[in-house]
């Protein structure tokens, strides 16, 4: 532990650039699937009653995903023979950033639609009865609902940061280039070096906590 | 032709009849209180003529076409809720907002919420948050952004209920400004004083029934 301890704070390259790329990462597909997963969170909140449950049971089947499972559809998607194979995606970092934006966009729609399903019946009314239109409802929900959109942003990096079946099967732990905490933990841990495999994971502790106490803050109270 | 007309009108909520009105019109340009204790239907009434409620059987025609369809509702009519909706943002961006979902321009806009603002005795509010509003000032800024819209057609339910002897002489004063600019207005009350000095047409309700009913 105490080496761990000293690769951190002696801030040892090659940990920290696993950091700082894995952040990196999160940080992009985060950001490519928060409008997508907004709009499809906003149009199941849309939907007539009756089409509303079985929406929200998509979105969270969806969510519960095994993230090798999501991995496997965007290899079929990127590798040499699959239809966006000319981009050469498999084994770099935008083919991670895309498995992890496929991995964080319904968490963001699942998180968002829960969200506005709790906002009070009377907003939407008011809305209605103002005759406002379809954009301005949409704009006035989404400045209603700010504080749902950052806890949803805030869980869907949480979520990906912390994830090794799309990193390790669409970037191949290439070091320099695809290596992110997980897959450096797994790499490690594996041929009995635990040090840096520790210091990783204790960022990813850390990371965990600030994301959930983010989370916790950020999301609508009860009643 | 009359504003509103009703037609063997009848509301069901959770398997119980909460409404029956087998006939009522409502002209244009006048003022109806609907007077009736808790739980006899006011708000319900309320809904069903800003079409937020659908009857259960019967219809309600609003200029002569089904109720939602025809002369531009949703451009018309503007329903307030007895605890009013007060929108996350300050007390210009929620009048404003009814001018704006009208269609209005942002200069427009700002002037007509701050005529609206300075009615309803708001001035000096418009930087204020909606969560510093006490519940009189909250029904004084949904009015302004009812009136701001420009709605010739306001559906109020108890719109004096949180509000002090102030607040309710400002909220009366600018209902009957828009009644004597010639809106349709129709309240849900208990304060049968307001409806006197606004001169309503009273509609006493009794377990979804009417039990009175004033002559025009």
């Amino acid at each position: 532990m105490s080496e761990a301890f000293r690769l951190l704070l002696g801030g040892e390259a090659e940990t920290w650039g696993i950091v700082g790329r894995s952040l990196g990462f999160a940080f992009f597909s985060t950001l490519f699937s928060f409008l997508p997963g907004v709009l499809a969170g906003f149009a199941a909140a849309s939907l007539r009653p009756r089409w509303k449950r079985p929406a929200a049971a998509f979105l969270n089947a969806l969510t519960a995903l095994p993230t090798v499972v999501v991995g496997l559809f965007v290899y079929s998607l990127i590798s040499r023979s699959g239809p966006l194979g000319f981009l050469v995606f498999l084994y770099a970092p935008a083919g991670v950033v895309m498995g992890q934006t496929f991995l964080a966009l319904p968490i963001v729609a699942s998180l968002v639609y829960a969200g506005l399903t709790k906002l009070d019946p009377r907003f939407r009314e008011t809305l209605l009865t103002l005759g406002a239109g379809r954009w301005r409802r949409l704009l006035a929900t989404a400045k209603e609902a700010r504080s749902v959109l950052v806890a949803a942003l805030v869980a869907a990096f949480g979520r990906v940061a912390g994830e090794v079946g799309v990193c390790m099967m669409l970037g191949g732990n290439i070091r320099g280039s695809t290596r992110t905490m997980t897959t450096a933990i797994a790499l490690d841990a594996s041929k009995g070096e635990f040090e840096r495999a520790m210091a990783l994971g204790l960022v990813l502790f850390v990371l965990a906590i600030v994301v959930n106490l983010g989370v916790h803050a950020l999301a609508p109270r009860e009643g | 032709m009359a504003l509103y007309a009703f037609d063997g009108l009848s509301l069901s909520l959770g398997g119980a009849e909460v409404l029956s009105i087998p006939e009522l019109e409502i002209e244009e340009g006048e003022v109806l209180a609907l007077l009736g204790p808790n739980g006899s239907g006011k708000t319900s009434l309320l809904k069903i003529l800003a079409a937020l409620l659908a009857p259960s059987e019967g219809r309600v025609s609003f200029c002569g076409s089904p109720l939602g369809q025809g002369c531009a509702l949703a451009r018309r009519i503007v329903y307030l809720h007895q605890q009013p909706y007060i929108m996350a943002g300050s007390v210009s961006y929620n009048v404003e907002f009814g001018a704006r979902s009208r269609g209005l321009g942002a200069r427009e806009a700002a002037e007509r919420a701050e005529a609206a603002m300075r009615l309803l005795g708001l001035e000096g509010f418009a930087r204020r948050g909606h969560r510093a509003l006490s519940g009189g000032e909250a029904q004084r800024v949904a009015l302004a952004r009812a009136i701001a819209s420009g709605s010739d057609v306001l559906l109020l339910d108890e719109p004096t209920a949180s509000a002090d002897s102030a607040s309710r002489e400002l909220i009366a004063r600018a209902i009957r400004r828009k009644a004597e600019a010639g809106a349709t207005i129709v309240l849900a009350t208990h304060d049968e004083e307001l409806a006197g000095a606004l001169g309503a047409r009273a509609l006493g309700l009794a377990r979804g029934r009417i039990a009175e009913k004033e002559a025009r």
